[in-house]
């Protein structure tokens, strides 16, 4: 299983904040590890290759994660914490889960 | 039965300008009995009323933060009863907001913002109503929000709370209904509504984050009014989020 992570980087240098809100859930697991590949989508350069699979996958917010099993699949997950708990094997509580959600993300509530 | 996850780009541009009653239908056909309507005491009742009128079997919910004006909870009764359907009500995990009243007190979402209050009020009790569900439909519109709702689909997999593992259906039935079109329905249908309506409130959520809008305004501008309404710092794109492959 190979797990790359999009991460955005701002226009002054630093990561966007559920970026490292997402590292460090995994990090505070010591899951850090697990994430095999880091990819850029940098703020103002849409050719970047992290803006370049956000448009491929059609996901509008960073971070995500592409997982890509050993039979070549890629599946997108654009919460950490399904992330975690799908595939990394890690225990999450329903807080810890409906804590990575921005309720803004929502609609609809 | 259920619909083609690989096939919801085409379906939703299929069904963009439908009748929202044509939208319903599907989701009834396709996913009833594991589907419900997210029904938030404002004007997604006209979400009920089209379901109700479309029959099968379908759930709706609510979800009550503890901070809903008294208003919102009579309508949720009066909608149980004009309609003769169960609201399951879901509710916060006590124990997480009695945590955060007492580290912070009970307004802490005026100096913090309300995602923290969100998120333990409204995200995690709908994170457990959605999770015996293969399908939801929510009375959210392109509309309601500039710039975060213009790309809305009446139908999609749900990017929030589903997951290649745990797959889960959003429908957007209103998603290309203007709010007079809905007003429009509820008037010409005699749809009960919530009587904050009367008062100049267009979005309705807790009492103490909600305000009547002012002329002019736009309907969201009665929500978090104090906190500033920047660019979501995360966002990879503006403007249409899907490139052709």
């Amino acid at each position: 299983m190979h797990v790359r992570m999009v991460k955005k980087r701002l226009l002054d240098g630093s990561e966007c904040r559920k970026c490292r809100q997402a590292a460090d859930q995994l990090s505070s697991r010591g899951l850090l590890e697990r994430i095999d590949e880091v990819v850029w989508a940098v703020e103002g350069e849409p050719d970047s290759p992290g803006m370049q699979l956000g448009a491929r996958f059609g996901i509008d917010t960073a971070p995500f994660f592409v997982v890509r099993d050993d039979a070549g699949t890629e599946q997108v997950y654009t919460s950490v914490m399904r992330l975690i708990k799908e595939r990394l094997g890690a225990e999450v509580s329903d807080r810890d889960e409906a804590a990575g959600i921005d309720p803004d993300d929502v609609g609809g509530i | 039965m259920a619909l083609d996850p690989q096939k919801f780009d085409s379906i939703a541009k299929e069904y963009a300008h439908r009748d929202p009653a044509d939208i319903i239908r599907l989701a009834i056909k396709e996913y009833s009995p594991n589907l419900a309507i997210s029904f938030s005491g404002a004007e997604d009742v006209v979400l009920v009323d089209i379901a109700c009128k479309a029959g099968g079997a379908f759930r709706v919910f609510s979800l009550d933060t503890g901070r809903l004006h008294p208003e919102t909870y009579e309508f949720l009764d009066k909608v149980r009863e004009h309609y003769k359907i169960e609201v399951e009500v879901f509710f916060p995990e006590p124990s997480t907001v009695e945590e955060l009243v007492k580290a912070k007190g009970l307004y802490s979402f005026r100096r913090d913002g309300h995602k923290e209050c969100c998120g333990i009020r409204k995200v995690e009790p709908l994170t457990r109503a959605l999770r015996p569900l293969d399908a939801w439909v929510t009375g959210q519109r392109k509309d309601q929000s500039p710039g975060t709702r213009a790309e809305v689909p009446v139908v999609q997999n749900d990017p929030t709370f589903g997951s290649p593992d745990s797959p889960l259906v959003k429908f957007n039935p209103l998603a290309n209904w203007t709010s007079n079109q809905v007003w429009d329905y509820i008037r010409q249908n005699g749809v009960p509504y919530n009587s904050l309506h009367d008062r100049g409130f267009i979005s309705i959520g807790c009492e103490p984050c909600t305000r009547p809008v002012g002329p002019g305004e736009h309907e969201r501008a009665g929500r978090w009014w104090w906190e500033e309404a920047t660019q979501k710092e995360c966002g990879l794109h503006a403007g249409n989020l899907r490139e052709a492959s």
